[in-house]
Parts: structure tokens; C-alpha cells; sequence
């Protein structure tokens, strides 16, 4: 198989330009028998850089999927994948596609090293080849002399960069992470969405992380899709969703009714927000006005920032009944 | 020279700019690491044990006639049928022991999504695992009759005693791959019905020995025991000894013989084994087996061979299409 397979080799172009869009879907459908619908007529775009799949459990991620893999057939709409058709070019689609599935799916008694090297075999990698790419793979996931020891011996932590480096192992154009951080402690949720973050930007591969925790991965993220029962809720760049609000935050380490009281005299409305006030952004004045009566008042500032509009905030209302299956 | 100092770069994330090999290629490199694993090659010592012992033990019979063939005697074991008994022991113990390897690990740890991620379609795993467990069971059964061969020629003067034994050992390496692709797909498709090793050896050994057991008191029940006259040896005494009652003389040269009934001719169906030789004789093997003849019901075990083939590769189309699932 070539290694320039981006345009189709055969066949007439698909209709749709999917032009330099690393997915797109159009009226893309699953339906499961017994009626259970898990795609209703999704049509979405991604871009290259780092994409996250939002959705609670259910939301139909897993089938989205399956369906970019060519594994699972669409009951109806088209769905291409790096300018290929899912169902047409599935397995040329899968030599540039590196999945790491969500599930545990690693060997206990085999050493990483063996076993990656053979999944590069299996990715149509030469011998050697594999030998040096696996070796690598897992030299970019942080597993240097560990790789020689049997995976059964690793943390979660660890076999979770097993996972990852079996994706990356056969140069994949793109990556198809289901919840790279399930069953990490913080501290390696951390340091795995770091990985992801180094890898999409470093490495120059796009990625697709699917995830139902959004406020972990809005972090990494340079596109989000949200997906709810198998349709689009909304799709659009990290940037345009958490453009600074007109809201300034204010917070003191003690005196804040004080400051309150003081900021209301000066007319400007303020309301308690936790530990902190908020007051509402009208021009530079506003900042002005903040910063003399917290001098007046002889007060230590902690922190005056313009708010952000957090991501979750935005798909709280849509998610509220989510949040009842995810718990 | 600059890389006197040892300095480690971080050279950073390198794209894979080689050779790709297509998908027929992976499905042979997919068939070598499972032939390989067949074996216990590329494992631990503990996973060579069966594999090793199986394999010797197989082979000593084509040892001793080589040794026996080079004292003057002749060949002690034929080619059509080897010991029979020896390798169904032999071969159960080695399916049951490897054709787990093969495929129940995988389904233990859930490596399958990884594989169906890849080029690789869904029915490409099965072939490739059979493909490679079909040549392990054929090293295992062939081998020892291609030394049994080499062991008789060596003592072999004449082109045509050579001719002879070419022509003696080609039935036995066809009955060999019929045995080799038949036991192999039943093990595979046995095997890959539980993902716990412990279950799938347990499936496997208790099917093949009980269906042989089953089939060897079948055989012998179902037989007639017959009172037969021998005609008595040239310069035999034919007077009965003095003293003995009259009618001692017809008892003297007379003999049981078990001879088959249909029922006997039938019970070979019952195994896998005893259908493999049913079909041996019925396509034309001499050597006694342990099935008493196949009268006039060698197509019967024809057929029983082909479906019990089918069955068993339907099983393993079946679950690996549903085993495919991510």
C-alpha cells in the first residue's frame, strides 16, 4: 500500500468535498435492531488539531467510531475519513487511523515491547521496522526500560501509554482515543491529556479524543463536537465557546462584604459569587473604579480576572439530563 | 570524531517514511508469529514444555524402525497408519495444549479490537490462526513419517526399493494432511469458545478421548464372535491323543473370530479419529486400523469428515464475527 493515499486512488471523487477536513459525516445514521437509534442524522466536521467527542455514555461515540473505522456499516448517510470513504476505503483508512480502544485490551504476560512491535507488524509495518518504531512509540508515551517487562506488572498508568503507543506505533495520519484517561488517578489524567496535548501539537497527528468528562479534556482541546443520543449538539473551536465574558471577578482575602458595600457606593452592582464578586464589565473605568476601592479600603487583592465562560456552562442545560445517567 | 561524548538527543517525533506491506502480507506475518506461538517459539520456556515432549514422543517410533532397519530387520511401522494409538494420544494432548495458545489468549485479554482497528478484515484473524495451526499438526504428524522414510532408504540398495517406499509413504502424507486440517480446525473452533485457557484445553480433551474412547467399545461390542474351522497345519497329528473324548479332534482346529457386523462398520463415526481412518480405507489404505473395515459405508465417512470440517469452520466464522465487535 502506498504511503500517499489521501486522495482517492480510484473510482470517482466522493461528492461532498470533504477537502481538508480529517472527518466528515453527513446525515449519518445507526440504527440498531430493536430499534434502538444510536446516530440520528449526524453531520459534523472536523478539523485537523486536537477534537473532542463529548457525550455521555450512550451518546453513540463508540458507534461514530466504528462507523470511521469501516467495522460497522451506517444504515444511511456517508462518512469519510482523511479524504477516504469509510465503507469504500476502510482499509486504507485503517493503515493511517491508530485507535486506542477504551476497554483493557492488553496481554498480561507479554513485554510491551514485544507486543507493540508485533501490533506494527499487524499495522503493515517491515520486521525491522516494527522493531524500531515500537521501541520509539513507547519512548514517546515516557516507557523506556519498562517496556522489556511484562505488561501484567504495569500500573493503570502505564498500560493506559501501552494503549497509546500501540495506536501511534504505525504513523498514524490520525488518532481515535476513547476516554484515554478512564481509571486514572489525577495526576495521570494529567499527565496522559499532557501526552495527548504534546502529541497533537508536536507531532503534527490529528486527534480525536472521545470523552464524557468535558471539563477534563476542554483543556487540551482545539475543536469540541458535542454529540447527545446520537445527534449534534454542537460543534465549533474551543476559542469561539469560551470567549471572555463581560464579567469581571474579584476576590479579597477577607472584607469582602466590605468591598461589596464599597463598590456599591460607587455604582457598580455587585453580587457575592463564592468567596469572590463579580461586577459587570462596562469599559476600563470599571477596572479603575475596582482598583480604588480595594486601595480606599486598604484590602489584599487576590486576584481580579475577566471571566472565561467555561465550556461545561455552556452545555449544562443540555447535559442536565446526561448528568442523571452519567451520575 | 563527534560521537565520542555519548550524548542522548531527543530527536523528537520522526514520520514513517518505508515500505507498507499489504494486507496478504500481514495475514502471513499474522501466520508465522501464531505458527511460531504453535510451538512456544518467541515464549517462555514453560510454554515449549508440551510442545517439545509431544514431539519426541511422536518421533521415537520412527527412530526404533530406523534402528531396527539398519540391524537387517524391516521397517516395523507403517506409513498409512503410524501408530495409531500413539498419535491420537499424541495429538490431543498437543491440540489441547496449543490451539488454546493460538486463539484463546487473545480473547482472554481482549486483544481482538487492536487487530480489526488494522488493515486486516474480520475473517482474515481466523484464517491466518487456522492457516498456521493446520502446518503445526501437519509438522507434528509428518515429520516423524518423513524420518520413518529417510530412516528405511538409508539402508536401501536399489532405485526401486527406494521407488517402493516413495510410493508406500505418499497415501500416508495424504492421510496426514487430512488429519492435520481436520483436528486443527476442530481444536481452533473448540478452543475459541472460551477466552480461559483452562476451559478451552478441558473442551478439547475431553471431546477427542471421549468420542475415541466411545468409538472403540462401540466397535468391539458391535462385533460377532464366530466359531470358525481352521483347516489343520500339513504333518499335524490328526488322531486325538489316547484317552480324550471323541470330538476332540474338530475342537483342536477350530477358532473364534470376532468378524463386523454394520453396527461396527457404523461406530467409527463416532470420532473424529476413527472417521479419519474410516476414510483411509475407504480410499484404498491396507494397513489394519482401528475401525474393522468400512463395507460399504466408506461415503458415509466421507461425508462425515467434510462436515464435521464445515461445522467446525462455521463455528470459527461465527465467533469471530461476533467477537469483532470493539
Amino acid at each position: 500500500m502506498s504511503a500517499q493515499p489521501l486522495a482517492p486512488a480510484e473510482g470517482p471523487p466522493p461528492e461532498p468535498d470533504p477537502g481538508a477536513a480529517v472527518i466528515q459525516t453527513t446525515a449519518l445514521t445507526k440504527r440498531y435492531p430493536g430499534a434502538v437509534t444510536a446516530l440520528d442524522a449526524l453531520t459534523v466536521r472536523v478539523e485537523p488539531g486536537i477534537t473532542g467527542l463529548v457525550g455521555a455514555n450512550g451518546a453513540g461515540k463508540s458507534t461514530l467510531i466504528k462507523i470511521l473505522l469501516g467495522l460497522l456499516q451506517p444504515t444511511s448517510g456517508q462518512a469519510w475519513v482523511l479524504g477516504g470513504d469509510c465503507l469504500r476505503d476502510a482499509e486504507r483508512i485503517r493503515t493511517l487511523t491508530g485507535y486506542m480502544p477504551e476497554h483493557d485490551c492488553l496481554p498480561p504476560d507479554v513485554a510491551a515491547t514485544e507486543f507493540v512491535t508485533h501490533l506494527g507488524r499487524m499495522s503493515g509495518l517491515p520486521p525491522t521496522a516494527a522493531k524500531e518504531r515500537a521501541a520509539e512509540s513507547l519512548r514517546h508515551v515516557g516507557l523506556y526500560e519498562e517496556r522489556y517487562r511484562q505488561i501484567g506488572t504495569y500500573s493503570t498508568g502505564m498500560k493506559q501509554r501501552v494503549k497509546l503507543a500501540q495506536a501511534l506505533v504505525g504513523d498514524p495520519r490520525l488518532l481515535l482515543l476513547d476516554e484515554p484517561t478512564v481509571g486514572l488517578d489525577p495526576a495521570g489524567r494529567n499527565s496522559m491529556l499532557e501526552l495527548i496535548s504534546r502529541i497533537g501539537a508536536e507531532f503534527g497527528i490529528s486527534i480525536v479524543v472521545a470523552s464524557h468528562l468535558l471539563g477534563e479534556i476542554e483543556r487540551i482541546c482545539d475543536h469540541l463536537v458535542a454529540i447527545d443520543s446520537g445527534r449534534l449538539l454542537r460543534a465549533d473551536t474551543m476559542t469561539s465557546m469560551t470567549q471572555a465574558s463581560q464579567v469581571l471577578l474579584i476576590e479579597v482575602d477577607d472584607g469582602s462584604d466590605l468591598l461589596l458595600a464599597e463598590l456599591g457606593q460607587r455604582g457598580l452592582e455587585p453580587r457575592a459569587y463564592q468567596r469572590a464578586l463579580l461586577v459587570r464589565l462596562e469599559d476600563d473605568g470599571t477596572y479603575d473604579a475596582v482598583r480604588d476601592a480595594v486601595a480606599d479600603l486598604g484590602l489584599p487583592l487576590n486576584r481580579l480576572e475577566r471571566r472565561r465562560r467555561r465550556v461545561e456552562e455552556l452545555f449544562r442545560d443540555e447535559q442536565a439530563e446526561e448528568a442523571a445517567h452519567v451520575g | 570524531m563527534s560521537a565520542e561524548t555519548g550524548v542522548i538527543h531527543d530527536i523528537g517525533y520522526r514520520r514513517y517514511t518505508g515500505r507498507r506491506l499489504g494486507r496478504a502480507q500481514i495475514i502471513r506475518a499474522l501466520y508465522w508469529h501464531s505458527l511460531r506461538s504453535a510451538f512456544g517459539f518467541g515464549r517462555g520456556a514453560k510454554a515449549k514444555i508440551v510442545p517439545v515432549i509431544t514431539f519426541v514422543v511422536i518421533c521415537l517410533p520412527a527412530v526404533v524402525s530406523a534402528v531396527s532397519v539398519a540391524r537387517g530387520n524391516g521397517r516395523l511401522v507403517p506409513y498409512d497408519t503410524y501408530l495409531v494409538q500413539l498419535r491420537v494420544v499424541v495429538m490431543i494432548i498437543f491440540i489441547a495444549a496449543q490451539a488454546p495458545e493460538l486463539v484463546s489468549r487473545d480473547l482472554r485479554s481482549h486483544v481482538l479490537p487492536l487487530y480489526f482497528c488494522r488493515p486486516l478484515r474480520r475473517l482474515d484473524y481466523p484464517l491466518a490462526k487456522l492457516a498456521a495451526f493446520v502446518t503445526a499438526c501437519l509438522a507434528m504428524i509428518e515429520i516423524p513419517l518423513l524420518l520413518l522414510y529417510l530412516g528405511t532408504i538409508a539402508q536401501s540398495h536399489s532405485g526401486s526399493a527406494i521407488w517402493q517406499q516413495t510410493r508406500a509413504l505418499i497415501p500416508g502424507l495424504l492421510v496426514g494432511l487430512m488429519w492435520a486440517v481436520l483436528l486443527a480446525a476442530i481444536g481452533l473452533a473448540l478452543a475459541s469458545l472460551s477466552g480461559r485457557r483452562a476451559y478451552a484445553t478441558g473442551a478439547i480433551a475431553i471431546y477427542f478421548f471421549l468420542t475415541w474412547i466411545l468409538a472403540e467399545i462401540l466397535i468391539q461390542v458391535t462385533q460377532r464372535n464366530v466359531v470358525r474351522a481352521v483347516s489343520p497345519p500339513p504333518g499335524a497329528v490328526v488322531a486325538p491323543p489316547p484317552g480324550a473324548p471323541p470330538g476332540a479332534v474338530a475342537q483342536k482346529f477350530q477358532e473364534v473370530v470376532q468378524v463386523p457386523t454394520t453396527g461396527a462398520h457404523l461406530s467409527g463415526l463416532v470420532s473424529p479419529f476413527t472417521t479419519l481412518d474410516g476414510v483411509r480405507q475407504w480410499l484404498g489404505g491396507t494397513s489394519p486400523g482401528p475401525v474393522p473395515g468400512v463395507a460399504h459405508y466408506g461415503p458415509l465417512y466421507g461425508a462425515m469428515v467434510l462436515a464435521l470440517l464445515a461445522a467446525s469452520l462455521a463455528g470459527l466464522v461465527a465467533r469471530y464475527r461476533k467477537a469483532g465487535a470493539l
